[in-house]
């Protein structure tokens, strides 16, 4: 019933001078179906890197991607992939962007209540027949989950989809999010940087370090739901977070060397 | 509620944008008012003034007076009513007046004084007299060009698009094929003229070819770099959404491409023009190109500026057609002002 596993997984690419990195190095995981997983970590880590293994949309140069023991070796519809600027289809309008999955696997008889009611979901009505760019920054990303959660996936990869947004509209669509998970319970794995988000959202933060990029540790959530972003509790897990990512003094010493 | 508001509020600004290139001038009741006098003016210098020349002029007054009824409506309506016609009259109003000045002074220096002379400069007058009695000439030779340009130019459209198409998307046709189409593209298709008429077992094959040459270079050129210049990131999303190879061409790299398109699709429209006057010119016998040159060798250069002033009209036509193909396809797009 989709339980995940990274095993194992190198990841190593050429630089600009032809020298081979190891953007990931050795990352092994597991996540059960119905998780929600936050992996979190300094831009370079191979966060996202990692997330394209898992889509399928890159291979590993070791080691293997399965769901229930299967090897992913191309990007599937039953994993939804939400970029971070969304990359909607500016020559599609909305509806037609949310409906565009169904339509290319299910032909012209898929199911139009079904898109109705994604759009009523997401706070969509009224802007059916927009076009992406006719609509806000947080308006175009709620599309963007619709489109890949109306086709029901299995798991859902969020690479950082509320990085380009504003702190408003970023707290309005991890509450979209949050509701979305509790709904379907869908698996969810998201990339981010910010760690408020993590905190929020995930039952377990996979901490990585860059260069080469390495699982540092995997930290259990303790909040218990409905959370708070202003709870002590909150502000607790988020320091101990924060000191697991150095963002303590060593770190401005270590660069000013 | 909110969201009614934001909407509307949207619609206005597309709106707004819309009309900002047809404005509403100041003063916009005389220069209407002018236009209208600009245009008696240039009916009674050419009554009025002795003429050099043995002119027929009825079709020039008739000319006159429809345009002198059609600035009054639009002046009427545009001063009494607040909608396209409106804006357009207001932002019109000028260069009407301009078009009167111009239509007086060729009539003076041709036709009155013979400042420009006979027979290589003939005034407007004798231009309208000219296709009133050649109408029917005139016109079988514009349909007959109209309908070789559209076939030539779906024929090499088409064939720009699907190569273009097959070597931005597919990397081993573009190692194949596109060096042969930097090589043989650039060639001038007027270069292959001579070659063609022997070739061709047929002057009409021989045309199309030409003019369908000249406008699928630019075309097939200008569709690799729009399928090229598309985000990797909607590849990669129609990837997890389930497409298939076909609906991503269908459904990404076509619509991706498509400014880029019509850009290549709006060079080539200019470059066919002239290869469709070039190619009658030489091997038909029928046309526009063909009538001037027939018009030449009997010496009516009168006849030459009518086919002239025909393919201004024509062409023109023709270009806001494609302008508003070209906008109605590309409507997704954010407008620029």
């Amino acid at each position: 019933m989709g339980v995940l596993e990274v095993d194992h997984v190198n990841r190593r690419l050429q630089d600009n001078n032809g020298q081979e990195i190891n953007v990931l190095d050795d990352i092994n995981f597991t996540v059960n179906p119905g998780e929600f997983v936050a992996i979190i970590g300094p831009s370079g880590c191979g966060k996202t890197t990692l997330l394209r293994l898992i889509s399928g949309l890159d291979q590993p140069e070791d080691g293997q991607v399965t769901i229930d023991g299967d090897r992913i070796t191309k990007p599937d519809y039953s994993r939804g992939y939400v970029f971070q600027h969304g990359s909607l289809f500016p020559w599609e309008t909305i509806e037609e962007n949310i409906s565009v999955g169904l339509k290319v696997t299910k032909g012209h008889n898929y199911d139009k209540e079904l898109v109705k009611h994604y759009i009523d979901l997401m706070g969509l009505t009224g802007f059916e027949n927009s076009y992406p760019h006719q609509v806000s920054g947080g308006m175009a990303q709620r599309a963007a989950l619709a489109r890949s959660i109306i086709m029901k996936p299995e798991i859902l990869l969020l690479d950082e989809p509320m990085g380009a947004l504003d702190a408003f509209t970023r707290a309005d669509i991890q509450n979209v999010i949050y509701r979305v998970w509790e709904q379907t319970h869908t698996t969810m794995i998201l990339v981010t940087h910010d760690i408020d988000e993590a905190v929020y959202l995930s039952n377990r933060i996979v901490v990585m370090t860059p260069r080469p990029g390495r699982i540092k540790e995997i930290v259990e959530n303790p909040l218990p739901h409905p959370r708070s972003r202003v709870s002590e509790e909150f502000a607790a897990f988020r320091h101990e977070i924060q000191e697991k990512l150095n963002f303590g003094l060593e770190d401005v010493q270590e660069a000013s060397r | 509620m909110l969201m009614s508001v934001q909407q509307t509020s949207q619609k206005k600004a597309a709106k707004a944008a819309r009309d900002a290139s047809k404005y509403w001038k100041k003063w916009h009741l005389t220069w209407n008012v002018l236009s209208l006098v600009a245009v008696a003016a240039a009916y009674f210098e050419n009554k009025l003034v002795a003429s050099q020349e043995m002119v027929d002029n009825k079709t020039y007054y008739w000319f006159l007076a429809v345009y002198f009824a059609y600035l009054l409506i639009v002046t009427v309506i545009g001063q009494f009513t607040n909608g396209r016609l409106h804006n357009y009259n207001g932002h019109f109003a000028q260069l009407n007046i301009s078009l009167g000045v111009v239509l007086i002074i060729q009539d003076l220096l041709t036709e009155k004084f013979a400042v420009l002379e006979q027979p290589f400069f003939v005034s407007f007058a004798q231009i309208l007299d000219q296709m009133r009695e050649n109408a029917a000439l005139l016109w079988a030779s514009t349909l007959s060009s109209l309908g070789l340009w559209v076939v030539s130019f779906i024929v090499g459209t088409l064939l720009g698009v699907v190569l273009g198409l097959g070597m931005g998307r597919y990397r081993q046709f573009n190692y194949w094929a596109f060096p042969y189409l930097k090589v043989i593209g650039i060639i001038p298709a007027a270069a292959w003229m001579p070659l063609t008429m022997v070739i061709f077992p047929t002057s009409y094959m021989a045309e199309v070819f030409l003019i369908a040459f000249s406008v699928w270079f630019p075309v097939a050129f200008m569709t690799i770099g729009g399928v090229q210049g598309i985000s990797k990131e909607y590849f990669e999303s129609a990837k997890t959404l389930g497409f298939s190879e076909w609906q991503i061409v269908r459904k990404i790299v076509i619509p991706g491409a498509l400014p880029s398109i019509f850009t290549g699709v709006y060079t080539a429209m200019g470059l066919s023009f002239t290869m469709l006057v070039i190619s009658e010119m030489i091997g038909a016998k029928v046309g526009l190109g063909w009538f001037i040159n027939w018009a030449k060798g009997t010496g009516n250069y009168t006849q030459v500026y009518a086919a002239i002033v025909i393919m201004a009209i024509l062409f023109s036509v023709l270009f806001a057609l494609f302008t508003k193909v070209q906008d109605y396809f590309l409507r997704w797009r954010e407008k620029r002002n």
